[in-house]
């Protein structure tokens, strides 16, 4: 107990400069150039995207093609760089849908308890029950496939998760004394949900939502390779994978590289969003201390 | 039978290597019983684990020795220090809530060590456990060795942990504030259970508090810490009826004690050293009223007639008081108009929780069992502006419900709460609005009563702004006078939560039950979490805002002393009910409910007549 106190009190004025967690500084490194190649690709790729040549066709690496060409001789570097964009935004967008729903959700369910609750997880429990992919196919199949309605099944599937994540933090947030004390000054149920509870809510809220953008990066590709996403010509990481699958023993470079852009992100992303919860958290440092 | 010499403990921290403990010597006579005490952040639980070989992998220990029975234990390897532990030395923790496992039955936890240490059978362990819960005064101790740890009341639990840690026959008992958290009639109860194992069984004991009137009972020795350093140490009744470092004396002078009601509490200002660059003189010379130039220099701790002091100045302090720094001079005390109306008046109020709707079987088929509880049943109360009502009461008596239900945070059952002559029971809550800004309350942890993602500014600012009570423009103003009211710099504003100590925090609190400018607040232990030094500083700021405000209050505390102190009229509440209203004066000299009696014959007490062993009969709970 004293041994907690004592850190407490050394962190008063140790507070404001906090050194970076490595995790922070690599997964930013990492997703930052995979952010700035992606945004940069029309102009850094060395070759139009889409233009067909049959002279290149299967060229393995070399000094002309980095990481050579394929089926139809187009570039795989000029490709993956594209395809970054898409992957990226398909990220990103699927896990603001979830979190634009789930959030409001969590929060709901966890203040009010009673029969908001049981609705609103119950149908959470509902949407869960669903495969991802069976859930992405069922959207995907009876209208014809785009990518925004990838992104929008992705993100679909992800508001389970993301309201459980919400509903729990907040079920803790509820008791504190400081809720307390704004009911003691009537406030409305919306500021206290969202100016007293939810930014108390984010640093958990982020960690699970970047891990949700890898995720949906991946499901999206996966839907891809199942063609419910992108459609060729489009350079879509997972699209990219799939045309390449036949010719995996031939030139196996067309499906690493963007199997390998993917990996990176993933991993650059995962170590952001861990970096980003030892940074948030203003409580987390005493608990190192103490245990 | 324990020797510490010159113990120095380093902790890690993400903010810098933190010195927790500065060369400390302690010396535990066979049969005896050495009290460690000190506030938080002294190191005296740093102690406990270091003596015990507990400490966790941040910590470091660069210099000392520690001794048991002649044995030094730092050079032992791992596995003699762990028989070591479990049999002839035992530790009681601080939390009886935490400690025993859930899933385990009383009995076999108890029994446990018996059974790796000495070869027990498990059924030979559990029959040992079984006179074990006996000896510990525990009444049918069969029935409780089967039980869980949840089916047992807090005393319970600590006279069961108090079992398990006499199980392996240890000579040396450990006790780390041990009934910190239970009630002061519970911890009459073990203090007095402590006294007679330790003659019977002839235990040593390092007992470790930050409760001075608890010390008192149970030990010989006391050593007081101070930011990893010993400041004094000699016998009990010496240091605490003449203290002679200036640390404490203040602590001794800080205590509210019963009967003796003064204007205002002493207080030492200021806060401990930082730690990672521990100051080279006196650590205490910060905050201490009495220093000279002279503390600048290293201290000893060195020999002043029977006694170890660590102060330069030492002889000369020897008879001079602490002196009584008010916090802010204390004003003209406030007397409220005799003819005006009350301003809260509560009648007839209950309220009631269902507990558990667990089942139990009726012959053969589950039937549904509902334990109710009435923490509030059919109380009424009134309080005059400007009055303070203490009101009192051990844990589970329902006095944070009370207090809740009269500002409508809890929805009353019945009865009938008016509030500033407005009935504020029968009203929706969105039509409280007048009523939210008339009274206010001020919560008992200050770490969970501040959101930690806002500023001062803005906890302060918002009262103010929802209210409307000054044009946007004003609000910084307004928290500045908010924070002089509370006696805290004006930068302070830009600080959050976690970047303030604790009794900081609960001025804030303070100040944000101020800021809608109310005539009544709930201050519902509002000194409970704090160290006495610090309590001191708190409970005087409210006297002083309600002498300047004219603001009434219902003080809620457990400890009678502090709401004696502050209080003009106190309510013992006791399952539900008030058991005795009226004048504090007449409540304290003069009790008439035999609860109120015990409860003020269960206070550990710095002064009054010497050692008051065996007047309370070890009851079981």
């Amino acid at each position: 107990m004293s041994v907690e106190q004592t850190v407490e009190t050394a962190a008063v004025e140790a507070a404001p400069r906090r050194p970076l967690p490595m995790q922070l500084k690599v997964g930013l490194a990492i997703t930052g150039t995979i952010v700035i190649l992606g945004l940069l690709a029309p102009w850094i790729a060395p070759y139009p995207w889409d233009t067909i040549s049959m002279k290149t066709r299967f060229v393995a690496p070399n000094t002309t093609f980095w990481f050579g060409t394929d089926e139809y001789g187009r570039d795989v570097l000029s490709r993956t760089l594209m395809g970054t964009r898409l992957s990226l935004a398909m990220g990103v967008s699927a896990t603001l849908v979830s979190l634009a729903v789930g959030v409001p959700m969590g929060l709901a369910a966890g203040y009010f308890r009673g029969w908001v609750d049981e609705l609103l997880m119950r149908a959470a429990d509902v949407l869960m029950a669903i495969p991802a992919i069976m859930l992405g196919l069922l959207v995907l199949a009876v209208t014809p496939p785009t990518l925004w309605k990838t992104s929008l099944a992705v993100g679909f599937v992800y508001i389970p998760p993301i309201a459980r994540l919400a509903r729990s933090v907040t079920l803790t947030l509820a008791n504190e004394e400081f809720i307390q004390a704004a009911k003691a000054r009537a406030e409305k149920t919306s500021y206290i949900l969202f100016r007293e509870i939810l930014p108390n809510a984010w640093p958990p809220l982020i960690v699970e939502a970047s891990l949700r953008v890898t995720y949906a990066i991946l499901l999206g590709s996966a839907l891809s390779f199942l063609g419910l996403g992108a459609q060729p010509p489009s350079s879509d990481w997972g699209l990219m994978i799939a045309e390449a699958r036949s010719f995996i023993d031939r030139a196996p470079w067309i499906a690493l590289t963007p199997g390998f852009a993917m990996c990176l992100l993933v991993i650059g992303v995962n170590l952001l969003g861990d970096g980003a919860r030892e940074r948030l958290d203003p409580r987390l440092k005493t608990r190192m201390g103490k245990s | 039978m324990l020797q510490i010499d010159d113990l120095t403990v380093r902790y890690r921290t993400p903010g810098g290597e933190i010195e927790a403990l500065s060369s400390i010597s302690v010396n535990v006579e066979k049969g005896a019983t050495l009290a460690l005490v000190g506030e938080s952040g002294s190191g005296k639980s740093t102690v406990a684990l270091a003596a015990m070989g507990l400490l966790p992998h941040e910590a470091t220990i660069p210099a000392g020795r520690i001794a048991f029975d002649g044995n030094d234990i730092m050079t032992m390897p791992a596995e003699a220090r762990r028989q070591l532990r479990g049999s002839r030395m035992a530790l009681v923790f601080q939390d009886p809530f935490s400690v025993l496992n859930p899933s385990l039955r009383i009995g076999e936890q108890v029994g446990e060590g018996l059974v790796y240490h000495r070869d027990f059978s498990t059924e030979r362990a559990f029959a040992r456990a079984i006179e074990l819960l006996d000896e510990v005064g525990i009444v049918n101790p069969e029935a409780v060795a089967k039980a869980y740890p949840h089916e047992l009341s807090g005393g319970m639990r600590q006279r069961a942990l108090i079992a398990g840690a006499l199980a392996s026959e240890p000579d040396l008992l450990i006790l780390d504030e041990p009934t910190t958290a239970l009630d002061v009639t519970i911890e009459a109860q073990i203090l007095e259970l402590l006294e007679q194992l330790r003659i019977r069984r002839g235990l040593t004991m390092l007992f470790i508090s930050h409760n001075l009137g608890v010390v008192r009972r149970i030990a010989d020795q006391v050593a007081v810490l101070y930011a990893g350093q010993i400041v004094e140490q000699g016998a009990t009744e010496d240091i605490l009826h003449r203290p002679v470092h200036p640390y404490a004396k203040g602590l001794l002078a800080a205590i509210p004690r019963l009967g003796e009601k003064k204007q205002r509490l002493a207080a030492i200002p200021g806060r401990l050293p930082d730690l990672r660059k521990p100051p080279v003189g006196c650590r205490f010379a910060g905050r201490c009223p009495f220093a000279t130039p002279d503390s600048a220099a290293p201290q000893i701790l060195r020999d002043l007639g029977d006694r170890k002091v660590r102060c330069t100045n030492a002889e000369h302090l020897r008879d001079t008081p602490w002196p009584h720094l008010g916090d802010g001079a204390p004003g003209e005390a406030f007397t409220a108009p005799v003819d005006s109306a009350p301003i809260v008046v509560a009648q007839k109020l209950s309220k009631s929780f269902t507990l558990s709707s667990g089942f139990s079987f009726k012959g053969w088929r589950p039937a549904a069992t509902v334990k109710r509880i009435k923490p509030v049943d059919d109380i009424s109360v009134e309080i005059a502006p400007g009055e303070v009502l203490g009101l009192v009461g051990e844990s589970g008596s329902g006095k944070t419900t009370l207090g809740r239900t009269i500002l409508r945070l809890v929805e009353p059952e019945s009865g009938t709460i008016r509030i500033a002559g407005e009935t504020v029971s029968d009203k929706p809550q969105r039509a409280l609005e007048a009523m939210r800004r008339t009274a206010q309350i001020v919560f008992q942890n200050p770490d969970s009563s501040l959101n930690p993602r806002k500023t001062v500014g803005e906890l302060l600012g918002r009262p103010i702004e929802r209210f409307g009570l000054a044009p946007k423009a004003d609000i910084p103003a307004r928290v500045r006078s908010l924070l002089d009211l509370v006696r805290l710099p004006a930068h302070y504003a830009d600080r959050y939560a976690h970047q303030m100590s604790g009794g900081e925090k609960q001025r804030v609190g303070i100040a944000r039950a101020l800021a809608t400018e109310p005539r009544f607040i709930v201050c519902d232990e509002p000194v409970s979490a704090l160290d006495v030094s610090v309590q001191a500083a708190i409970v005087n700021l409210l006297a002083d805002l309600r002498d300047r405000l004219g603001v009434a209050y219902l003080f809620i505390s457990h400890d009678i002393s502090v709401v004696a102190h502050l209080a003009d009229r106190v309510a013992v509440m006791h399952l539900g009910k008030i058991v005795e209203i009226g004048a504090a004066d007449e409540i304290m000299n003069a009790p008439q409910h035999p609860y109120t009696i015990k409860l003020l014959s269960a206070v550990p007490r710095v002064d009054g007549p010497a050692r008051q062993t065996g007047h309370l009969a070890a009851q079981p709970d």
